[in-house]
């Protein structure tokens, strides 16, 4: 337990002091989080080339290629504040990739011996994207609720629970086509491609993403009891909060968070192809822990999370610019990641 | 618990919208599908005085089209020159590899063909094949270590030249040119080392960028959006498969400002990129790789050992029979 601070300020109460305290800290970590952002950024823009890297076509692709990373993290800064983990998103985007456009393509059904069973109709135009995009939602919601089951139910890790689930959802995405489905619909491709006011779509739907997490977070009770299950679960569970219920919502979020990921990423590539979003757990895990969010559980917020998401995908960017060879772009992430959770660590301890 | 009701309760609820919107879609289907006839292992060892050579395959996958193709061939090829062909799935495990290898042995196969699953642990039964006297053929992908007979796989050094040199044309012998890579794969390292020796012959030619967009869609994408921005007047680019190539197209196509005139070549030959081909894009080329030669050139090269027409014997090095790839452009499409 830390130390009680030398006490100065007479009026208040140690909890109220420890709570500043607390805010304080976390302000700060924001604060320098914002600031190794912006650090990058001028190292990227003074080093590269014609300082290609602020330009603004530049600029525009960081963003829409860190919109995938963000929208996944999101959910996994749930998780992770619950104390959890989820090794499952990246296999769940790409089962969400291939079943949306799959169904969007082909509509979805089975046959049993003579009988042919249409369990979603193709339909021609916007309904069929529509259908699509609520297939794919909606198996990245069933394989949340699969690894919520085997956590809550069966108290399975919520590391093995969802490395299994890694398994399952690539195999299941494999065994529903091997090849890329290809012959989306315009309507489907402009979610990915389209543009409005000069910002791809991608970037919208990760901000409409961080907006929704970051409120209901840090402005509902659902929020506090995330809080309050990571904090201390068995407290949490005493106090009356339903810790079941609360796992399960967060891990049905994060599939659900993968999958819209994945529908996203099979529009700006115009094909559903079940091999996306290889190793993506790791740079979500990555986004959220470069923000401040504690693998303890019980810390964490979005703003956080999407700076380490930014943080990561400037990495990206700038490096490949900066000709930087993959291995030792590898290194430097890795260092970075470690760096910044080092020092964090640092300013955590009073 | 509570937890659990309402668990219980979410997945009644998802199985009662499944059921209501299966309800009134089910209709009857014209004509039953006929299940397909198993595949009957011959174990006849003589017919007509000739011997009926018995070949066990143990394939990477049967997922891919290039090892269907490669399947396909191999049995009809085999069977043509009076071989009965055993052909199992490895299905990208090394250790049901090995169980079938070590099946074979037991059933005294006259010749095991490998795609390993793994080159360096697949040494270990290609030895346990050595000691029993079973010659053994890699196809497609090669083993470190143990001794094989041949090695037939597609000549991916002659592909990257074949795609350079292509490449060097459509843009006139000169401007920038950009792989985008995945340096980690051996056989990648083959397309390039070839590009770059055919690039090497235009001195105006230069390769400004490479960087690795590790062969899947999602990372060319990315990848290639930095390099249209980093090289707005790049005349050229080499994706080493076609999954990279996919990828580059959609960054093409969500640019504001693609650059005029870009050029692209491709590696695999996949029906996509052929199609995307064949409609007129920025991808010009591809090079097509042929499993079916490589089927036909591997029982050619079992007939002929067992024949004592192809010279080896323990301790020589293996005999590689490279299969040349095409290139295949718009005016070469539609195939056949």
């Amino acid at each position: 337990m830390s130390p009680v601070p030398p006490a100065n300020t007479e009026a208040t109460s140690p909890e109220e002091r420890s709570v500043a305290a607390l805010r304080r800290k976390e302000a700060l970590s924001r604060f320098a989080l914002a600031g190794t952002l912006v650090f990058l950024c001028a190292l990227f823009a003074l080093t590269t080339h014609n300082h290609v890297f602020m330009k603004s076509t530049n600029l525009i692709n960081v963003a829409s290629q860190s919109a995938i990373n963000t929208i996944i993290a999101v959910g996994m800064t749930f998780v992770i504040v619950t104390g959890g983990i989820d090794l499952s998103v990246g296999s769940i985007v790409g089962l969400a990739a291939v079943f949306s456009t799959g169904v969007m393509v082909g509509g979805l059904g089975f046959t049993i011996g003579q009988y042919r069973v249409d369990l979603l109709p193709q339909l021609p135009g916007v309904g069929g994207v529509l259908i699509g995009l609520g297939a794919g939602l909606t198996v990245g919601a069933l394989a949340g609720l699969f690894n919520a089951m085997s956590i809550v139910r069966f108290r399975v890790t919520p590391f093995i629970a969802t490395l299994a689930m890694m398994l399952i959802a690539r195999g299941a995405g494999h065994l529903y086509s091997v090849e890329p489905i290809r012959g989306v619909p315009p309507a489907f491709i402009w979610i990915g491609q389209g543009r409005w006011l000069g910002i791809p779509i991608p970037v919208y739907l990760a901000l409409t993403v961080v907006v929704i997490g970051w409120a209901v977070l840090s402005k509902t009770p659902f929020g506090r009891r995330v809080y309050a299950v990571g904090g201390n679960e068995e407290a949490a569970r005493l106090s009356g909060i339903p810790v079941g219920r609360t796992k399960l919502l967060v891990y049905v979020a994060s599939g659900l968070c993968a999958a819209t990921a994945g529908t996203v990423l099979a529009a700006q590539l115009q094909a559903g192809d079940p091999k996306l979003g290889n190793a993506y757990e790791l740079d979500a895990i990555a986004a959220a822990v470069l923000g401040g969010t504690s693998l303890m559980g019980g810390r964490g917020t979005i703003l956080g999370t999407v700076l380490g998401a930014l943080i990561i995908g400037v990495l990206d960017n700038g490096l490949t610019m900066l000709h930087v060879s993959s291995f030792a772009q590898m290194v430097i992430k890795g260092l970075v990641i470690l760096g910044a959770v080092i020092l964090d660590q640092a300013r955590q301890r009073p | 618990m509570k937890a659990q009701r309402w668990m219980i309760q979410a997945t009644i609820g998802v199985l009662a919208v499944l059921l209501l919107v299966c309800v009134g879609c089910v209709k009857k289907v014209e004509d039953t599908p006929a299940a397909p006839a198993a595949p009957v292992a011959g174990s006849s060892t003589e017919v007509g005085g000739e011997p009926v050579y018995r070949v066990g395959v143990t394939l990477l996958n049967r997922e891919h089209k290039f090892y269907n193709v490669l399947e396909e061939t191999l049995k009809t090829e085999g069977e043509a020159r009076g071989m009965t062909v055993i052909i199992q799935d490895g299905d990208f495990d090394s250790i049901k590899q090995k169980n079938q290898i070590e099946d074979f042995i037991a059933q005294e196969v006259d010749a095991i063909v490998v795609c390993p699953v793994d080159s360096a642990s697949i040494a270990g039964p290609i030895s346990l094949a050595n000691e029993a006297g079973i010659p053994v053929f890699t196809a497609d992908i090669g083993a470190d270590e143990g001794e094989v007979v041949a090695h037939i796989a597609t000549d991916n050094v002659e592909g990257g030249r074949l795609a350079g040199e292509y490449l060097a044309e459509l843009i006139g012998g000169k401007g920038k040119v950009v792989i985008l890579d995945h340096p980690a794969v051996m056989s990648v390292q083959d397309r390039t080392k070839g590009f770059e020796e055919a690039i090497a012959e235009y001195p105006d030619i230069e390769i400004v960028d490479r960087p690795a967009a590790d062969g899947v869609r999602d990372e060319a994408m990315a990848r290639m959006q930095d390099m249209l921005v980093r090289h707005p007047d790049m005349a050229g680019v080499f994706a080493i498969n076609d999954d990279t190539a996919m990828g580059a197209l959609a960054a093409i196509r969500q640019s504001t400002s693609p650059p005029e005139n870009l050029m692209m070549v491709g590696f695999d030959g996949t029906e996509e990129a052929l199609a995307e081909i064949e409609k007129g894009c920025e991808l010009k080329a591809d090079i097509v790789q042929y499993p079916d030669e490589i089927g036909r050139s591997t029982i050619e090269a079992i007939y002929q050992y067992l024949r004592g027409e192809l010279e080896w014997k323990p301790g020589d090095p293996t005999v590689v029979i490279p299969i040349a790839p095409k290139l295949v452009s718009a005016d070469d499409l539609p195939l056949e």
